[in-house]
């Protein structure tokens, strides 16, 4: 940064106390500090997306139980006299009207099944007697390796591709694009489907990558067009002129121009894909070992009429984890690249 | 126009080879076999394991799956350029039929979430537009970010939770809002009016609000960008009345970009729709393909998928072609 530096030190080109000669932590705390300050409804979504990470990390802290435990309690229909009485008289428990209440009979304890909210069970507990808040915060670890690995995967490989296709342009960008069009043109469900049962028993990490495969796509269509426009700049122009090389004009030049769109695409997809996980769990196409939310509203389903809580906080798990991805994933949009608003993101997942 | 269209067409043929081959290569390393499943759930414990291990065999050299994969993309290309797409596996009926039958739920199912996402979408759009920073707009905002965040599976199962059991009654009024679903019947529409509609629109509305989300903060956006063009305020000027701006000299505008992202939807619908079709037992479209990739009867698979694939290609084309109408300054070349 030395040669900036003496520019910024000419006659007037600095400007005194600007923000922009500090060091780098400096300016990054000042743009996130201006970031919270002029976007609250951003803020709002990262505060989401702490406390989401914060449940994931921290999940043997805070769940308060093994999630794996299965809770017992008294049995609340037990009725004391009457099994006194059945002590005396052996064939009380066959007759009606009792045999048709076994449960008045059954001393000792009883999985704690479906249980409604509580101070013991904050949440309540699910159809295995599980604690349900433990498991929502255990929850939170699925959602986040499926949704930030499979936007990983999709962006890295997106990105190459992008920039290859939109930089060289020819039979290269011709290849690329009809490649993607055609994943594209697949429903993305149907197509998240066929990659995860090309597995036999699929586990979180086939999902993840099934997940950020079909990504690919769309992160391409929106590199590309960035690198269009970035390859007609004077910069590229200069940097040719002085002999660099394909590979340092893309690294070194259109690279850095393109971060705002490919910063928030990978936003938006994160919460895109913990949708796309919940719903694969929902119907049953998960990982059968992990904790997953999609799967705790599916089995809470068939329960709910009695007790919806099971459905209810899982599903709300889900919607306040994607939420807080889509508000920061807009606010970053709008101070980033407002050009790209209203490049819906893609329906169907 | 014919020339662009033929054109097009024409462009989206090796696209639609690429689909056919992307999921014919797919569906072939797919591990597990439907002949060995099926003839030894038939007969678990056979009395010959080696006349059963024969008839497997058998079978395989039948259907053709004994073929090196080359060979069996030829035969698979081959046919579907003569317009064979497949026959089933499991009930020895061309795939085409199966994806008939399944058919009217999707069509039926999509339309109705459809017209759901159309008729909130638009005017909230537009409401949320012209009342900017006013209360409803914060309302409308908030309520439209909630619909795109909440899965569409949760919704639907928590509204058919909540109008199974009755729902709760309305004060003032005698009735509540809650009805028996009739989930094992799967009535379609001409068949028995009433329950069809009781089902469907329980998906319909879950889907249909969810699409309409990002519908509607897209019009809303593009419609203050056009409200603030130099034709409305000459509009204005002129002294129209507001109704005649905002449809006639506004919405055709902030429109354009909308219908991209409403023929996405409709796209999106298909596959959308596989978890409603689960959730709520139709034997539509996207239920019959779930089954399929479950049970790998790969034919219908791979022709439902390229079926699809083909609707996709045409109802992109068509939206191209829906611009030149909205805007006569799009000239196809």
């Amino acid at each position: 940064m030395a040669q900036d530096q003496s520019v910024l030190n000419l006659p007037g080109t600095a400007v005194q106390g600007s923000v922009s000669d500090r060091s780098l932590p400096v300016r990054w705390a000042h743009g996130s500090w201006s970031f919270i300050v002029g976007r609250p409804i951003g803020a709002v979504g990262l505060f989401l997306i702490v406390i989401t990470i914060g449940a994931a990390v921290f999940a043997p802290l805070v769940s308060r139980y093994d999630p794996d435990k299965t809770f017992t309690t008294a049995n609340p229909a037990f009725r004391e006299d009457l099994y006194e009485q059945s002590l005396d008289n052996p064939l009380m428990r066959s007759t009606p009207p009792y045999s048709e209440h076994p449960e008045w009979f059954a001393k000792g304890e009883q999985p704690n099944q479906l249980a409604s909210p509580s101070s013991k069970h904050w949440l309540g507990t699910d159809n295995h007697a599980h604690d349900m808040w433990a498991r929502i915060i255990y929850g939170a670890q699925l959602s986040l390796l499926v949704g930030i690995g499979g936007a990983v995967i999709a962006v890295f490989f997106g990105t190459v591709l992008g920039v290859v296709s939109g930089y060289f342009g020819g039979w290269v960008d011709m290849v690329i694009q009809r490649i993607s069009d055609a994943m594209y043109t697949f429903p993305p469900l149907i197509l998240l489907l066929l990659f995860v049962q090309v597995i036999d028993r699929p586990n979180k990490y086939h999902i993840t990558i099934a997940l950020g495969l079909v990504g690919i796509a769309q992160v391409i269509r929106i590199v590309r067009a960035s690198v269009l426009s970035a390859r007609e700049d004077v910069y590229v122009s200069a940097a040719r002129t002085i002999g660099a090389s394909d590979s340092r004009i893309m690294l070194r030049h259109i690279f850095p121009n393109i971060t705002a769109p490919i910063i928030v695409v990978f936003t938006i997809s994160i919460g895109l894909y913990i949708l796309a996980e919940a719903g694969l769990a929902f119907i049953g196409l998960g990982d059968p070992a992990a904790i997953s939310w999609g799967k705790m509203v599916n089995d809470g389903r068939n329960f709910g009429s009695t007790e919806p809580y099971m459905a209810l906080f899982s599903g709300l798990a889900i919607t306040f984890t994607v939420l807080g991805f889509n508000l920061f994933g807009d606010a970053l949009r709008d101070a980033l690249d407002p050009r790209l608003r209203g490049r819906g993101s893609r329906t169907g997942f | 126009m014919r020339n662009y269209i033929i054109r097009r067409t024409v462009i989206n043929i090796p696209v639609i080879l690429f689909v056919a081959t992307l999921v014919f290569f797919a569906t072939s390393v797919l591990p597990g076999d439907f002949v060995a499943t099926r003839i030894i759930s038939q007969n678990p414990i056979p009395e010959d394991p080696v006349a059963q291990q024969e008839q497997i065999r058998q079978v395989r050299a039948e259907l053709g799956l004994d073929d090196n994969v080359a060979v069996r993309y030829v035969k698979y290309i081959g046919n579907i350029l003569r317009g064979d797409l497949g026959t089933s596996f499991q009930d020895r009926n061309s795939a085409v039929s199966g994806f008939k039958e399944g058919l009217p739920y999707t069509l039926q199912l999509s339309l109705m979430t459809l017209f759901v996402a159309v008729v909130t979408s638009v005017p909230i759009g537009i409401i949320s537009a012209i009342r900017q920073d006013r209360p409803i707009d914060y309302f409308l905002r908030i309520f439209a970010i909630l619909a795109l965040a909440a899965p569409n599976f949760w919704v639907a199962t928590m509204l058919l939770l909540y109008i199974s059991t009755g729902g709760i009654p309305l004060p003032f009024v005698d009735w509540t809002i809650g009805w028996s679903v009739d989930i094992t019947g799967h009535p379609l529409l001409w068949e028995d009016p009433v329950a069809s509609f009781k089902l469907f629109i329980i998906p319909a509305v879950a889907g249909g609000l969810a699409s309409g989300a990002g519908i509607m903060r897209l019009l809303r956006s593009q419609m203050l960008e056009v409200l603030r063009q130099d034709y409305v305020r000459t509009a204005w000027a002129k002294g129209l009345r507001e109704r005649v701006i905002i449809v006639r000299h506004a919405l055709k505008n902030a429109l354009i970009p909308v219908v991209t992202v409403l023929g996405l939807t409709i796209a999106g619908l298909i596959s959308g729709n596989v978890v409603f079709e689960y959730l709520f037992n139709l034997p539509g479209v996207g239920n019959r393909i779930l089954t399929a990739i479950r049970s790998r009867d790969v034919p219908v698979v791979q022709a439902f998928v390229l079926i699809i694939a083909t609707f996709v290609v045409f109802v992109n084309l068509a939206i191209d072609l829906l611009y030149g109408v909205l805007d006569p300054r799009i000239r196809f070349s």
